[in-house]
């Protein structure tokens, strides 16, 4: 009997790889198919860059860079779309860019939801969002650095047209945005290392306030950047877009914006806790066979 | 006439408005700012700008009540300027005083990077020093780098089992000084695998690295004494696109199964899919990057791991060349400076309150 | 004269680069950004044919040796091909089309079609694989077998529970005590082998550029 169990714990082990991808699988499936409310706290990384954009004055804009490609789109697209919710239902600018050229069908495809919801539901002019007054899609050029370091100098040098081929010195918008000056502060939302050279560049040379929205896997990098106050505050992941969806939710009701939005950032929450209580389950049951067969073979 | 006064005494122009030209930069920027008037009507400031020797003035902008400063971008390098600043209100405009000429000149040095500037003389003038040390005392001390004393065993396991050995420079381009000091260690390893006879996969993610290692690689074999054993398809590219690289790397190790896996570079999400797929197959594995996020996946996944600085270590290590030893050891008394440098400012601003933040 | 040029070249735009960071003349500036912008993207240009062709040639070896597994070296240099082809002919802008019709009735095989319908999924699979291996690097790796590989346990465990709603039940400081963890030692650490990181990268940039290092040239002296 104690041979079998001592078996049991051996190949609990050794499991094969293929178990654990199974068991995994269906952890994050079935809450996707059968989700459960979770909502997360704000933390105080989320809940400064928010506060920071709320109280930003009303002539400066907010500026978006999609710096991340489409594979961490899950993670990533929830916060561009919250940030502009945020900045439309306060009434401030907004100019979002891309470094990557992947990222321009990503900032499209915000732009085309947030604006449509906006839109959709707007009872007079005011209400609306209008391309070229209310926010502008500047588009990608190269080389990066010329694009973060012409933006301190003036925008409509670096992006002479947009991503629609208008004329940018021609649109109302750019004469409220002619460079960083004119920026409250600018998200870089990336997978990469990009944020740094946000700050190495941009944030030495012209003082542009910045703040990022990163994977978690990435989370622990910028961490240095937010404490030093490189970075007002930070998005981490598919969580801190959440806690950041939910901030703006509260907000967009403050204003009397009632409305029904979807939250892919807060829907997929279920199933990464499930995964995460998941991978804990694994570990200490990793754990249990390790210390039990040592503790037999002493 | 009466009302005219009234209005105009109930609105106060702008004061004291100041004119520099904008330091630190290229050229081309002056710094206008201005006190602003305390009426609360005013909805903001139209701010006009003269040419000397001429008459008329220009409007630069129409800025916000809340304004107080004004960056004219448009300025001629050394052409004289003079600025006024009016307040407008939904009425009237009352016009400053006009400031005196100032110039826009482009500066020779950025004095906000003087910090920088000393440190950069500092620290080079340390690595000199022990530069030149190491070629009179060419027994420098470095301690000992398990991943980089495993490399020897690795390759030896390799040519033991008949397996080749794989070896991936990161993914970034030769920018990234990861990249030339994987690329050190390339040449190291090379020399090895030639010796030994194993074979040798070298995928890379950028054009310019695929040429550099294939020269490095080249030069390798050549100076193993092997230069036959030298094929085009050791290095080769694979693709620019971080998950296709990966998953082309993954079909490698299950096909090829390598008896040794070196992942050394700049990596980035794909860290753990190669990883664990070098773990899956069975490969030893010796990593090492300066991404510090992904430090935690080799280490978990990896047998011998280089963190950070052992990596820029690692071509001195292996060589043992007296001047790249020299180098580790400026490196090494820089970081000690810089320690106690942290060390004094930290007491000085806890202890005496020194505003020592703002000293940089 | 073989090395001695390449070496001239680096210690010349090495100790330019370096100037180009102090200095904001025009003067100076306008010939760094020359280099960085218009001579990078030029080699860039040039460097992508050369990858192109090692990818080519890479493959047509296997095929032509049958070596393991050749057909699907077949697949990559067909797939290669016809992307090329529609990228170039078929233009980028989907409303501004190329010389290659990309469109058969309501099938469209336009680059962006490409791109959004296979690479992105592709991708986003590749990218996926990352759960799975986190959780079997978890399941083998995570075992308390010294005092260093117990804490980075705890530690880990701290960090998932503090990003769930368990661990608010469990004490409802928990999440406060996992963000601390990240906020402190994490940083504090970090900051330490960022030190070491910085440092590296300057001793290794000043060596290449005063030549000590040369590896890159291609090894030897």
């Amino acid at each position: 009997m104690n041979r079998t169990k001592e078996n049991i714990l051996i190949r609990l082990q050794h499991i094969d790889r293929r178990w654990i991808y199974l068991i995994l699988w269906l952890v994050v499936m079935i809450p996707l198919l059968f989700p459960f409310k979770i909502q997360p706290r704000p933390t105080p990384p989320v809940t400064q860059l928010f506060n920071y954009i709320d109280t930003m004055p009303e002539d400066k804009a907010l500026a978006i860079s999609v710096d991340f490609t489409p594979d961490t789109r899950a993670e990533l697209q929830p916060m561009v779309v919250s940030l502009m919710r945020h900045a439309f239902a306060i009434k401030r600018r907004v100019g979002i860019l891309a470094i990557s050229v992947y990222g321009l069908g990503l900032g499209e495809e915000a732009i085309q939801q947030v604006t449509e919801e906006f839109n959709s539901r707007a009872r007079n002019h005011e209400d609306s969002v209008i391309y070229g007054e209310d926010y502008i899609f500047w588009g990608w050029t190269t080389p990066v650095l010329t694009v973060m370091l012409g933006m301190g100098e003036r925008i409509t040098n670096v992006f002479p047209v947009d991503y629609y081929g208008n004329k940018t010195e021609t649109l109302p918008i750019t004469k409220h945005i002619k460079n960083y000056d004119d920026i409250g502060v600018l998200v870089t939302i990336a997978a990469s290392a990009i944020p740094r050279s946000w700050i190495n560049y941009a944030q030495t040379q012209f003082g542009v306030h910045l703040s990022c929205g990163i994977t978690a896997v990435s989370a622990a990098d910028f961490y240095p950047y937010v404490n030093s106050g490189q970075f007002i505050g930070m998005l981490a992941g598919m969580k801190g877009a959440a806690e950041y969806e939910q901030l703006v939710r509260q907000r967009m009701e403050k204003n009397g914006m009632t409305w029904l939005l979807r939250n892919r950032g807060t829907e997929a929450m279920s199933s990464q806790t499930s995964a995460h209580l998941t991978i804990m389950a694994f570990i200490i049951i990793g754990n249990i066979a390790y210390f039990a067969v040592r503790r037999k073979r002493k | 006439m009466i009302l005219l006064l009234i209005i105009l005494f109930t609105v106060t122009p702008p004061t004291a408005v100041q004119v520099k030209d904008l330091p630190n930069d290229d050229g081309g920027k002056i710094l206008i700012t201005w006190q602003r008037a305390p009426e609360p009507e005013i909805i903001g400031y139209r701010v006009l700008r003269q040419e000397q020797n001429s008459e008329e003035w220009e409007t630069l902008a129409f800025v916000g009540r809340l304004a107080n400063r004004y960056i004219d971008d448009e300025a001629k390098n050394y052409l004289p300027y003079r600025y006024q600043i009016i307040a407008c209100t939904d009425t009237t405009a009352v016009p400053s005083e006009p400031s005196g000429f100032v110039s826009a000149v482009p500066h020779w040095f950025d004095t906000s990077t003087l910090p920088a500037f000393i440190g950069t003389i500092i620290l080079s003038l340390i690595f000199i020093y022990f530069i030149n040390r190491a070629q009179r005392d060419k027994n420098l001390f470095i301690r000992r780098i398990a991943g980089l004393d495993a490399v020897e065993e690795a390759l030896g396991r390799a040519t033991e089992m008949g397996r080749a050995t794989l070896y991936v420079p990161g993914l970034s381009s030769m920018a990234d000084v990861a990249t030339i000091a994987s690329l050190n260690i390339l040449g190291e390893v090379a020399k090895k695998t030639a010796k030994f006879g194993t074979p040798l996969i070298v995928p890379t993610s950028d054009p310019i690295v695929y040429t550099v290692a294939r020269e490095v690689v080249k030069e390798s074999y050549t100076a193993a004494g092997r230069p036959d054993a030298f094929h085009q398809d050791i290095v080769f590219f694979v693709t620019d696109q971080q998950f296709a690289f990966a998953a082309a790397v993954d079909g490698i190790m299950t096909r090829e199964k390598p008896a040794t896996n070196f992942l050394i570079g700049m990596f980035w999400a794909e860290s753990l899919i190669l990883a664990e797929t070098g773990a899956a197959t069975g490969a030893i594995q010796i990593a090492g990057t300066d991404a510090i996020a992904q430090l935690p996946f080799f280490i978990t996944a990896c047998d011998y791991t280089l963190i950070g600085e052992e990596l820029y270590a690692a071509s001195a290590y292996i060589s043992r060349e007296p001047l790249l030893l020299g180098a580790i050891k400026g490196q090494d008394y820089s970081k000690a400076l810089i320690t106690f440098l942290i060390i004094i400012f930290t007491v000085m601003a806890l202890v005496f309150n020194l505003p020592v933040k703002n000293w940089f | 004269m073989k090395r001695r040029i390449p070496l001239m070249i680096v210690l010349i735009t090495g100790i330019f680069g370096a100037v180009a960071f102090f200095v904001p003349h025009p003067a100076i500036r306008s010939a760094d950004e020359l280099m960085r912008n218009d001579v990078q993207r030029i080699i860039t240009a040039f460097s992508l044919v050369l990858g192109v062709g090692s990818i080519v040639q890479h493959h047509l070896l296997k095929i032509k040796r049958h070596a393991q597994f050749w057909p699907y070296s077949y697949i990559t240099i067909i797939a290669l091909l016809i992307t090329a082809i529609i990228g170039v002919f078929g233009g980028i802008d989907v409303t501004k089309p190329g010389i290659l019709p990309t469109r058969i009735a309501s099938f469209s095989f336009h680059i962006q079609t490409i791109y959004s319908n296979m690479m992105v999924p592709l991708a986003a699979t590749m990218f996926s694989l990352l759960a799975f291996f986190m959780s079997s690097a978890a399941y083998r790796a995570f075992r308390a077998r010294n005092l260093e590989a117990t804490l980075l346990l705890l530690s880990a465990f701290i960090l998932m529970l503090g990003a769930v709603p368990l661990g608010r039940a469990i004490h409802k400081q928990l999440p406060a005590f996992a963000e601390w963890i990240l906020a402190v030692p994490n940083t504090a650490s970090k900051r330490g082998i960022l030190f070491g990181v910085e440092l590296g990268i300057f001793a290794t940039s000043l060596k290449i550029i005063l030549g000590i290092e040369r590896g890159w040239l291609g090894g030897g002296k």
